[in-house]
C-alpha cells in the first residue's frame, strides 16, 4: 500500500468523528487527531478501533498510546502489516 | 494543579456505543469493568470513570508535559458516591464528581485543595467554536471579579500543548485554570 492510500484510507476512518471541517479538508500526515481534528477522545478509542477493523490488526494498549496523529497511526498500521 | 471534565450523558448516548466490541477493554482495568458490570446504572458508572480519567490526566499532562493516549494507564478507586482518587503511576488524583441526570461534571486535584472555584452551565449551540469563545467569555468574567481586575486586561492563552492560562496585561498569572465543554454542557474550574 502507497502512502497516499493509507492516507486516504484514515482519512475514511476518521471523517465520522472529526469536528473541525477545515482541518479535516487540508488533512496531512502532521495532522493531529485531537488538537487539530478535535475528535473527541473517547472517540479516538473508535477511530483505534475503526482501524483494526479496517487493517484485520490488533493494537496493543502500549501501541495505543502514541497514537494522536496521522503520522503515528501509519507508522503503527505499516509496523503492523509487517509483522503479519 | 487543577483538571475538570464534563460529560453531557444524553449526547454521549450520540457520540459513543460503549457496548461496542473492545471499546471498554481499550479504557478500562479489569478492576473499573467490574464496577461498570456490577453497577445498576452502567452508563453513568462508565461516564463517571471516563471523566475522572480525563480530569485527572489533564493534571498529569500539565505536571509533566507528555501526551499518551491510553487510558488504562489511569486507575479510578472509587471511595464515595461522589468522590475518588486517579492512579497514574507514582502519582495520585483527588477527585470530586458532581452527578446529575444530565451531566457529569469532574474536578480533579492534586489533594483535596481548598479554594476551588468552579462553574457548570448549559449551552444551546453545540458548535465547539462558539462553546470555546462563550466560556472563556464567562471564565474571565469569573477570573476579573476574584481579583478584582479589570476585564479587559485579563486574557486566556494556551500554551503548545493546549494547556490554558491567565494572562494579566500580557503577564502570565499563578491561578490554574481549566475548562470542558460536551454536547450542550461546559464546565471550568479557577483555582
Amino acid at each position: 500500500m502507497t502512502k497516499e492510500e493509507l492516507i486516504t484510507k484514515l482519512k475514511t476512518i476518521v471523517q465520522p468523528y472529526i469536528q473541525d471541517e477545515e482541518a479535516f479538508k487540508n488533512l496531512s500526515e502532521n495532522t493531529d487527531f485531537i488538537n487539530d481534528l478535535k475528535i473527541n477522545s473517547a472517540n479516538l478509542v473508535d477511530v483505534i478501533l475503526d482501524v483494526e477493523d479496517e487493517f484485520d490488526i490488533r493494537i496493543e494498549n502500549d501501541d495505543m498510546e502514541k497514537m494522536t496523529s496521522v503520522k503515528a497511526a501509519m507508522d503503527i498500521v505499516n509496523e503492523k502489516l509487517a509483522a503479519t | 494543579m487543577i483538571g475538570n471534565d464534563i460529560v453531557d450523558l444524553k449526547q454521549a448516548r450520540i457520540d459513543s456505543n460503549w457496548k461496542r466490541k473492545g471499546f471498554l477493554e481499550k479504557i478500562f482495568t479489569q478492576n473499573e469493568q467490574v464496577l461498570i458490570f456490577s453497577s445498576a446504572n452502567q452508563h453513568q458508572t462508565v461516564w463517571l470513570l471516563w471523566s475522572m480519567k480525563e480530569a485527572a490526566y489533564k493534571i498529569y499532562m500539565r505536571q509533566f508535559g507528555n501526551r499518551f493516549f491510553n487510558p488504562t494507564r489511569l486507575e479510578c478507586n472509587i471511595e464515595t458516591k461522589t468522590k475518588g482518587h486517579v492512579v497514574i503511576g507514582d502519582n495520585t488524583f483527588d477527585t470530586i464528581s458532581q452527578i446529575d441526570k444530565n451531566y457529569i461534571h469532574t474536578i480533579a486535584s492534586k489533594r483535596r485543595e481548598k479554594g476551588v472555584k468552579s462553574s457548570c452551565f448549559k449551552i444551546e449551540n453545540t458548535s465547539i467554536k462558539l462553546q470555546s469563545e462563550l466560556s472563556k467569555k464567562r471564565v474571565l468574567e469569573t477570573y476579573s471579579k476574584i481579583r478584582n481586575i479589570p476585564k479587559n486586561s485579563v486574557a486566556i492563552q494556551k500554551d503548545a500543548i493546549g494547556i490554558p492560562y491567565f494572562f494579566q496585561n500580557n503577564k502570565k498569572q499563578k491561578e490554574s485554570l481549566s475548562i470542558a465543554h460536551h454536547g450542550h454542557y461546559c464546565a471550568y474550574v479557577i483555582l
